[in-house]
């Protein structure tokens, strides 16, 4: 029997599968050529988790669209409710109340916060830093808490940033409660900053990807940023009351895993800032558009088109929306920033790396399946 | 080794673990939880509004019984919690407030008929 068996080739290429079902990459998969411990080529496999969306939104009121809006990524739900109400607000030529804008930017940098930890965690554990992970998940779990607390669901806020404001207020005491989460995120960003040698050869100069490529490719956000320009729609177009609020865009140089890892805790700093200077200008007054003020069956949306772009946790997001009248949008387009990172980037990053840097590079990142493939 | 990991393992050693021990304790759940829904029969009156607005088509309006007929000739809204996604919505469109989230999240089940809540069970 073992004679029958072809002796393994001494040198040759490989089909190396990473994903879909692996623990560390989401549902979604790479194929991988490999020549002894060097990767040759790399293609990515994406499409596990397509949904529809676009087609979905066609088919249900601006309301309905916004509780399927928090699905478009699971791991940054406001932020998609966000770009959704944003998108319905200016075809509806509808004025967002004051205090409203100001949930919304609150709602939005903690859901950013959150998303960063996650990022910091699976990062971690990619790269063996169990502590890491630990510490991570361990301490989102208070911004979980704040979530379940404002909007009634842990994950899903069930379209808490709706069309013509937000669907209910903060209940008492809300504020104090974000000021003490706030704090134990500093307290957090503090312990991340223990880093032992090996961790930092698992990440320094690995998957460096140069500001030319990085241009090239297509890449936002984080990636980008950390390639070296400092590129934030928060500040290029500000939205809501971003235009009020004094923060800084951390840009690194260098462009690999580490530094793009480090502009996640940066950026995690500086939505701290901004949650806090929201809160301290927090006005009162009405959370919702009088239009919208019980959710409608008949509402129309008046023709027209409209592109939103908005910063995400993992980059620039976009929504194209058209409507010719009618109580549904004619046609959704979403432009998320993971398509181009998780597919040319990625592709090209991995091409020539190390089989054991291949989760280091993936989860640098900062990638969501769910956002690519809507 | 970076110094300050001492007073940071210090702590740690003598505070309290972030995790409850689930079955005995548990973290409380705030009023304004989505969980199951509370109907009250007696407040509804058949508007269809929240199988209208319902986003999964969850809700499906249903007669009553023979025995229940002349108490309640019309549509009343049937529940299936396995298609619901809780986003309160049906709570929000209720003019009479019959329909309510409550903060009961213990839904899961072996048995799946159990997942559709009829509008006359409690009768």
């Amino acid at each position: 029997m073992i004679d029958q068996l072809e002796p393994a080739p001494e040198k040759g290429e490989y089909d190396f599968y990473f994903g879909p079902a692996h623990p560390g990459s989401g549902n979604f998969g790479v194929k991988l050529k490999i020549e002894g411990e060097k990767v040759i080529s790399a293609r990515a496999d994406p499409g596990y988790l397509h949904r529809g969306f676009e087609k979905l939104m066609e088919y249900r009121l601006p309301l309905q669209n916004a509780v399927l809006s928090d699905r478009l990524c699971i791991l940054e739900a406001m932020n998609w409710n966000l770009i959704h109400a944003q998108a319905v607000d200016q075809l509806m030529h509808i004025e967002v109340p004051e205090r409203a804008q100001y949930i919304r930017v609150i709602m939005a940098e903690l859901s950013r916060i959150q998303s960063h930890i996650i990022w910091y965690g699976v990062f971690s554990l990619a790269t063996g830093f169990d502590t890491g992970f630990k510490i991570a998940f361990g301490y989102r779990d208070y911004i979980m808490d704040l979530f379940e607390l404002i909007t009634g669901g842990r994950v899903y806020p069930a379209g808490y940033l709706c069309p013509g404001g937000v669907r209910r207020d903060f209940p008492p005491n809300t504020e104090q409660k974000i000021l003490s989460v706030l704090d134990l995120m500093e307290e957090m960003v503090q312990l991340e900053e223990l880093e032992n040698p090996s961790y930092l050869q698992r990440t320094e100069g690995i998957g460096v990807l140069s500001l030319e490529d990085a241009l090239r490719l297509g890449a936002t956000g984080p990636v980008l940023r950390a390639s070296g320009m400092a590129s934030d729609v928060r500040k290029e177009e500000p939205y809501e009351i971003y235009d009020r609020i004094d923060f800084d865009v951390p840009v690194k140089g260098e462009g690999d895993a580490y530094a793009r890892n480090r502009i996640g805790i940066e950026e995690m700093i500086q939505s701290i800032g901004i949650v806090r200077q929201a809160l301290d200008e927090l006005p009162g007054g009405e959370v919702r558009a009088s239009k919208f003020k019980k959710p409608k069956l008949a509402t129309k949306i008046p023709a027209g088109e409209v592109y939103v772009r908005n910063e995400v946790a993992r980059g620039e997001a976009g929504m194209y929306m058209v409507s010719n009248g009618e109580k549904t949008p004619y046609r959704v387009k979403i432009r998320g920033p993971d398509f181009l990172h998780m597919i040319p980037v990625l592709e090209f990053l991995l091409k020539g790396a190390e089989v054991a840097d291949i989760p280091a590079i993936y989860w640098s990142l900062n990638i969501c399946p769910a956002d690519m493939d809507r | 080794m970076n110094i300050w990991i001492l007073p940071a393992l210090l702590r740690n050693l003598f505070s309290k673990p972030m995790t409850v021990r689930f079955p005995y304790e548990a973290i409380p759940i705030p009023d304004d939880y989505r969980g199951e829904h509370i109907y009250d029969i007696d407040e509804c009156i058949s508007c269809e509004l929240c199988a209208k607005i319902c986003p999964n088509r969850a809700i499906e309006m249903v007669e009553a019984p023979e025995k229940l007929k002349e108490k309640y000739p019309k549509k009343y809204p049937q529940i299936d919690l396995g298609k619901c996604c809780f986003c309160g919505l049906c709570e929000e469109i209720c003019s009479k407030d019959a329909i309510k989230l409550s903060g009961n999240v213990f839904l899961s089940t072996f048995d799946k008929s159990t997942t559709i809540k009829h509008p006359f069970s409690e009768e």
